[in-house]
């Protein structure tokens, strides 16, 4: 087996554990029970922060986005749906279209 | 209950479905387009790009994945790329936890929702299903779920077909849609004070994951922030009902 096949099933099979492990864990526990509060609590901060870095401090190919850019496109995606009631999929483009226009603003 | 609340269990099987094939499929597919091109780029085959996008499913795991895995991979190796996917992906642990009691009372049947827990089924989930009667919600989770699921192994084929004529810049604007997604969705839930109080905390804690090894550095800021909210959300008495956003 080649090592990035042995790679991806080690991930795969820690990724069940890890769902699991959950499902485990969380048992009979009713939506009020204050370790379900924390562990929602914990899943939601770990969302903001990921937004937050992918927007602040991005790695990979998003890197490549100047800071002005995606900082446009989630102001105007933001704006969108605030104006639009909260549509998701037209404010979802705008805040797209957004980085795209200011991006090639920037390169031009 | 709400008109359209769906009361049978393939009504809200075709609910979930239908949620799930407008802004969470887009957002979700042009991020796995984006995927499915690096790792042809990377050298690597179209069966490896879709079992890495339904088995792992969760997007900073995968690019964790590939950039340790990828044949002549800089530091690269079967236990650096297992584990750093695994640390890139054990916000799955706490997302299980929370969405585990709104998955229906039968616990032996939550179960099927295994291989779907990952952030955008999830972030969906929290805030449609308290809304639901809790024969329905099971059965919501899984339609919009297995649509979810079966759009980024298309949008996963698509991109490692496509990869020659995806330029960098496209691929970069492509996987910011992720992230802009989940912008959205949380400006609805900041309407309620607890899930307010978790979504800031959680921004400001956010350059924590800068000074902690990359692979654990999103969890890090997350169980800080999290952790945090809770605790004051619990100093100041919050009710358990005003958990989640309803928007």
């Amino acid at each position: 087996m080649a090592a990035a096949d042995l790679a991806l099933l080690l991930a795969a099979l820690a990724m069940l554990v890890l769902r699991g492990a959950g499902l485990l864990v969380a048992g009979s526990l009713r939506p009020e029970h204050p370790f379900i509060a924390w562990a929602t609590s914990v899943s939601q901060a770990t969302l903001a922060a990921f937004v937050t870095l992918a927007v602040f401090a991005p790695a990979g190919a998003v890197a490549s986005v100047p800071l002005p850019a995606r900082l446009a496109g989630l102001m105007a995606g933001l704006g969108a749906y605030a104006l639009l009631r909260g549509r998701l999929l037209p404010s979802l483009c705008v805040g797209l279209g957004a980085l795209v226009a200011v991006r090639l603003a920037l390169a031009g | 209950m709400q008109p359209d609340t769906p009361v049978t269990t393939s009504a809200s099987f075709r609910h979930g479905t239908t949620e799930a094939l407008g802004a969470p499929a887009i957002a979700m597919g042009v991020t796995f387009l984006a995927f499915g091109a690096a790792v042809r780029e990377a050298g690597l085959p179209l069966p490896w790009a879709l079992a890495a996008s339904l088995l792992v499913y969760g997007m900073a795991g995968q690019l964790v994945l590939l950039q340790f895995a990828a044949p002549g991979a800089p530091a690269g190796g079967v236990l650096p790329a297992a584990l750093g996917a695994t640390a890139a992906n054990a916000r799955f642990l706490p997302m299980a936890v929370a969405i585990a009691p709104w998955l229906g009372a039968r616990r032996g049947r939550r179960w099927l929702a295994l291989p779907f827990i990952a952030i955008t089924p999830w972030a969906a989930a929290m805030r449609r299903l308290p809304a639901l009667p809790a024969p329905a919600r099971l059965s919501w989770f899984l339609g919009f779920a297995l649509a979810s699921w079966l759009a980024a192994a298309g949008a996963t084929a698509a991109g490692h077909l496509l990869a020659p004529r995806l330029g960098a810049a496209t691929r970069a604007a492509l996987l910011f849609a992720n992230p802009l997604y989940f912008a959205l969705l949380m400006a609805a839930d900041l309407r309620a004070v607890a899930a307010r109080r978790a979504i800031l905390a959680g921004a400001l804690a956010a350059p924590a994951a800068l000074v902690l090894p990359p692979a654990w550095g999103l969890l890090g800021a997350g169980l800080l922030g999290g952790t945090l909210a809770f605790l004051l959300g619990r100093s100041k008495g919050d009710e358990p009902g005003n958990r989640h956003g309803r928007g």
